[in-house]
């Protein structure tokens, strides 16, 4: 193992940090290297991707950065493809000097071209047969990684009655959740996704907040593990970010925001049982925006205070950026979910 | 280490002169003694530091039955073993003269057992333990653990913990390293053990290894975390509830037909778990050594077991300060 790979492992290792007596967080400065790693492994073991090979995977976010380190560090070269409407020129930046190339297709509709990107990256498959193409959106491994943040889990906290975790992929909340319920088989999954995002029934839209819910469904979300959805709009996630640096010195992105709202919210209701939340960035990249008093003085709705609890539907609906709410999911298939809610399936 | 260094002045004597016999012998009759085990804890694959996976089990010490060997050294090259079948066990005292600088040397081993053989009890590697103990005490060495662990893998090829004695460790035994070191020692425990009625003696070494999936390599590096944490917190019922999954992941490769049947014994006795042999027939029922008349509630579970057709029944402790009702 070179010192650069020795190094990766160490980066991809959450910080814990207790929010209350019975809430811990898993901290990570950048999450994705857990299944990107692993993925890259899975890939050199199986000779699936060979020596100075090429990778290629469609990503706007922090898969794509946690690959661009690996790729440099071992030697791969790595093509991104992403959407013009959705590249930050910060992290375009930072990517092309890791050596990435970025592939940012046309975006004229703004809704990220899944459909345009995805037709790219078919056409550099079929010229260079030989490229690895990760699928972080419906691979296994990407869930199968996460039997780390499991494993740092217990060793720390043993029992652990409850994971709430953002999903986007699906990867890290099922993952580490399915790894978890195997020990502790009454372990609750609470999911936190935002609203507009199709992943739990919701209508596709514009998205304020990026880094979790998904206009397209990955076979990684697993939605029979999940007990309960929570979408959480932009401002009340940029609200519990602001908390969390307040309060806990934790300077995370977002998502972590969201997840945290979610994570004290279920801690305070049930005090006996132990949870984790998994916090997937650190803020730096948001440094313009979400840690930024004019930029935030600009949004509708701005300042807001911390909700304290989800409004409950009844019925999957979206909502404003400054709503919180929740749905009880009970395990169930989406399709179970979606043809109760059209009164065709009875609840369990 | 007077010891060692009073060898390594008689190894140097010794070597020049091997064939002049001239040399006083460093060697005297020397004893060494292993204690059983009752299966494992834990088995499966684990990552090492290096980040590649081999093959490891956490064993559950079986003290109360032992193996004895007495190396009884002569003028004739060669260990010749008593009972003579113990070609496994005359290989380590071998190897194990080799390793303290007196190839070439040799004697008679005698080995006395009280343990079962071929049911997961760790009968081999414990002759074979009990062996390299011996001749090192022989030759007036103490090996150690590491030692012992690397000789008994060269000489039977898989072993398992017992040369670590009673200590918690992730032990790597076709490599005979240890992988994690959990340090401290067990929580205490009370087992009920007895062997699965379907299952005949299995000779260990012949088996198919088990190939194991994604989703199993991953279970086994959260139980892995898992028995961390119990053995750090004196959990037996977190230790207990990795054996009960490891358990039922060997299912799928080494079934017992009994098993569920015991998984329900075990949860109406509030168990802390149930674990197998890997590679042998026997169950054990976990319960809290701490918790209020665990003696009793043990000998009620050996009843129940008994009454359940499942034979060899017997009651021993782990670690625990527990006087047993048989």
């Amino acid at each position: 193992m070179t010192t650069a790979q020795d190094y990766l492992r160490a980066y991809e290792t959450p910080r814990f940090a207790q929010l209350a007596p019975n809430l811990n967080a898993a901290c990570f400065s950048l999450m994705k290297l857990i299944p990107a790693r692993f993925m890259v492994d899975q890939a050199e073991a199986s000779g699936r991707l060979r020596q100075e090979g090429h990778i290629i995977e469609t990503t706007s976010g922090t898969f794509g950065l946690a690959i661009a380190m690996l790729a440099t560090a071992r030697g791969y070269a790595l093509t991104l493809v992403t959407a013009s409407s959705l590249i930050d020129l910060k992290l375009r930046r930072r990517l092309e000097q890791l050596g990435a190339k970025v592939m940012a297709i046309d975006d004229p509709q703004g809704d990220g071209n899944q459909r345009g990107r995805l037709e790219y990256l078919q056409q550099s498959l079929q010229d260079h047969p030989d490229t690895y193409w990760p699928r972080q959106y419906d691979n296994p491994e990407n869930r199968l990684a996460y039997a780390r943040l499991a494993d740092l889990v217990v060793r720390s906290f043993g029992r652990i009655d409850c994971v709430v975790g953002c999903v986007g992929t699906g990867g890290s909340l099922c993952g580490t959740g399915g790894f978890l319920r195997e020990l502790f088989p009454d372990l609750r999954m609470i999911a936190v996704d935002t609203h507009r995002s199709m992943l739990f029934g919701q209508p596709v839209g514009r998205r304020m907040l990026r880094g979790l819910g998904n206009s397209v469904l990955p076979d990684n979300v697993r939605h029979e593990m999940i007990d309960d959805i929570h979408w959480v709009g932009a401002l009340p996630a940029y609200a519990m970010a602001h908390g969390l640096f307040r309060d806990h010195g934790l300077f995370m992105g977002p998502t972590s925001g969201a997840a945290a709202l979610v994570g004290a919210w279920f801690a305070r209701q049930n005090p006996e049982a132990s949870t984790v939340v998994i916090m997937p960035d650190e803020g730096h990249r948001h440094s313009d925006t979400v840690y930024n008093p004019d930029w935030l003085a600009g949004l509708k709705g701005w300042p807001i205070s911390i909700p304290l609890e989800p409004t409950v539907l009844t019925r999957i609906r979206p909502a404003e950026e400054t709503a919180w709410t929740r749905f009880p999911w009970n395990r169930r298939t989406l399709n179970a979910v979606l043809a109760g809610a059209d009164g065709l399936s009875p609840t369990q | 280490m007077t010891q060692t260094s009073t060898l390594r002045s008689g190894q140097q004597t010794h070597s020049r002169k091997i064939n002049t016999e001239t040399v006083a012998w460093p060697l005297v009759v020397g004893v060494g003694r292993a204690h059983a085990h009752h299966g494992e804890f834990l088995q499966g694959v684990f990552e090492r530091e290096n980040g590649r996976l081999c093959r490891g089990l956490v064993t559950l010490p079986l003290t109360s039955q032992e193996s004895l060997a007495t190396f009884w050294p002569d003028q004739q090259a060669g260990i010749r073993s008593r009972p003579a079948n113990r070609t496994k066990a005359a290989r380590a005292a071998a190897l194990t003269l080799e390793h303290v600088g007196l190839a070439g040397r040799g004697g008679e081993l005698t080995i006395e057992s009280s343990i079962p053989v071929g049911h997961g009890y760790g009968s081999s590697t414990a002759d074979v333990i009990a062996s390299i103990r011996a001749v090192a005490a022989s030759a007036g060495v103490t090996l150690r653990q590491s030692t012992v662990a690397r000789l008994a893998v060269a000489a039977e090829s898989a072993s398992d913990a017992i040369a670590y004695g009673d200590q918690p460790i992730l032990f790597a035994h076709r490599e005979g390293r240890t992988i994690e070191h959990f340090g401290g020692e067990f929580p205490p425990l009370l087992l009920v053990g007895f062997r699965d009625g379907s299952a005949r003696p299995i000779d260990t070494l012949s088996m198919p290894r088990a190939r194991y999936d994604g989703e199993e390599i991953g279970l086994f590096r959260v139980l892995r975390g898992l028995a961390n944490r119990a053995i750090r917190q004196q959990d037996p019922r977190l230790l207990g509830r990795v054996a009960t999954i490891s358990a039922s992941i060997s299912q799928r490769h080494l079934p017992k037909a009994s098993f569920n049947t015991v998984l329900d014994i075990a949860r109406a006795h509030g168990a802390c778990g149930v674990q197998v042999a890997h590679s042998g027939t026997l169950i054990g029922i976990l319960l809290d050594a701490t918790a209020p008349r665990a003696a009793m509630r043990a000998a009620e579970l050996a009843r129940q077991v008994s009454s359940a057709g499942l034979q060899g029944v017997h009651t021993f402790t782990l670690n625990a300060e527990t006087r047993l009702i048989q």
